[in-house]
């Protein structure tokens, strides 16, 4: 669904990704993990052309991303994103963050829009509050709304930007939970994220990155048992030990 | 207060307010609408990837700003029938209104000045509003005109509402090309009645109220919209 093939990519002259390459299946579950700085965000970005790249070749579901000729707003409206800071819109009610693109870029009536935004809404509980606006809600709760509104536009694919590290501990939870769901319903998904017990629980592969290279690409079982570099296992310890 | 007439007010107040003051509300609203749509774009284009259009806006607004308005008055209103002409291929100078030719004039003016403030709205907004917007598919004008701009307008507003009160005050310079606006009206009673001490101190004091009263206004209306983060 998602292949990556030898990206490099320069921030000036400096480089922030050295020849990346890697693969996601349909249905399968891709963890990123590494320490700050490594590149798991900015890889994750090129995905949907949020960042562009100089090097090498990113397709999704068979389109190239780094064609100039691809109609990037389709091929982005395939793919969900969700955000470390949310970024919901704070000038609009939680049910308008969710019925916006429905409504503009596929094109459907506000009201199909808007029952699919109330579904959404019950889906990951928050019903109560679809006409809130972003601000009155928690980090949690408005995290989940964000993968509510990434959902809302039906995407083959899921991408997760450290989706909990800007929430409160208490919080982690609710939004961990929901993406479990997602991933045991078998949606596609690449997640950037610290979160080993997530890792455990639904990955099937964990792709672990440092200083712009990919140093380990392998099941989750053989990441988190021995088969593993050095660096690797350093960064494990520290991360799991706390 | 002798020597002192101020009996000409209670005389000519209706001519000042039917005529001049309805001259200079028309062009404030007006110029204002117009300069914040251009504005706008102009902060657009000097924010755009494409080096062209942000040195062409660039270019424009750093003109606007280095001239005098009094001068940019002038020069528009000798200028603008002939740059009219032009534009339709007509032999002769196109007749244009004093009003107008205000219209224009201020327009273009002001619209460097909402573009500086709109500039500052638009990079007020977070990057991350703008990949939230495309990631959702929506392109670049969807994303501008749904997500950016609101909230650039709503966290600028103020701003452009008091740069507004000065377009107000600054509109009192079309009396260079002759026109009847507010300060032009009661010029002219004060010349034909030689009051000019009364008819001046009269303006003042209008214009003193309108402007503080819009001031204070904004003032109340800034705690009254701010968006809740």
């Amino acid at each position: 669904m998602i292949s990556i093939k030898n990206i490099s990519k320069w921030y000036g002259s400096f480089q922030v990704l050295t020849d990346c390459s890697t693969e996601v299946k349909k249905g399968e579950v891709v963890v990123v993990c590494g320490p700050s700085g490594s590149g798991k965000s900015t890889i994750i970005k090129c995905v949907n052309a949020l960042e562009p790249f100089q090097k090498g070749e990113i397709t999704v579901d068979g389109i190239s991303v780094g064609d100039p000729k691809t109609d990037l707003p389709k091929l982005r409206s395939r793919i969900g994103m969700v955000f470390q800071n949310f970024e919901l819109f704070p000038h609009l009610s939680v049910t308008e963050n969710l019925t916006l693109a429905q409504i503009k870029v596929l094109g459907r009536t506000p009201e199909a829009a808007r029952d699919k935004a109330l579904k959404l809404l019950d889906r990951v509980g928050l019903m109560a509050h679809k006409d809130k606006f972003p601000g009155q809600l928690s980090g949690g709760q408005q995290q989940r709304v964000a993968i509510a509104r990434a959902l809302s536009i039906d995407p083959i694919a899921m991408l997760f930007d450290e989706p909990t590290s800007a929430l409160d501990p208490e919080m982690i939870n609710e939004v961990l939970d929901v993406m479990v769901q997602l991933a045991q319903e078998g949606m596609t998904m690449m997640v950037v994220t610290h979160e080993m017990g997530f890792a455990k629980r639904v990955a099937h592969r964990v792709i672990f990155m440092d200083a712009g290279k990919i140093i380990e690409d392998c099941t989750k079982d053989d990441f988190f048992g021995t088969q593993r570099s050095e660096r690797a296992q350093l960064f494990l310890s520290k991360i799991l030990h706390h | 207060m002798s020597g002192y007439d101020f009996d000409v007010i209670q005389r000519s107040w209706v001519y000042l307010f039917r005529d001049g003051m309805t001259f200079t509300l028309t062009l404030t609203a007006l110029a204002m609408v117009g300069g914040i749509f251009f504005g706008t774009l102009l902060a657009m284009m000097r924010l755009s990837r494409f080096s062209i259009l942000s040195y062409a806006a660039g270019g424009y607004v750093n003109l606007m700003r280095s001239l005098p308005l009094v001068l940019v008055i002038f020069w528009f209103f000798f200028l603008v029938p002939y740059i009219g002409a032009w534009a339709i291929g007509a032999k002769d100078p196109v007749k244009v209104g004093s009003f107008m030719s205000c219209l224009i004039t201020f327009t273009m003016f002001e619209a460097a000045y909402y573009c500086e403030i709109m500039r500052a709205g638009i990079q007020s907004v977070a990057r991350g509003q703008v990949w939230a917007g495309y990631a959702l598919g929506l392109n670049y004008w969807l994303t501008m005109g749904k997500i950016v701009l609101p909230q650039a307008f709503r966290n600028m507003l103020p701003v452009l509402l008091t740069q507004t009160v000065i377009l107000f005050q600054d509109t009192s310079l079309v009396y260079v090309i002759s026109a009847t606006d507010f300060l032009g009206a009661a010029a002219k009673v004060a010349n034909r009645d030689y009051r000019l001490v009364e008819m001046y101190t009269f303006v003042a004091v209008v214009y003193f109220i309108i402007s503080f009263g819009l001031s204070l206004l904004v003032k109340q209306l800034q705690s009254r919209i701010a968006i809740i983060r």
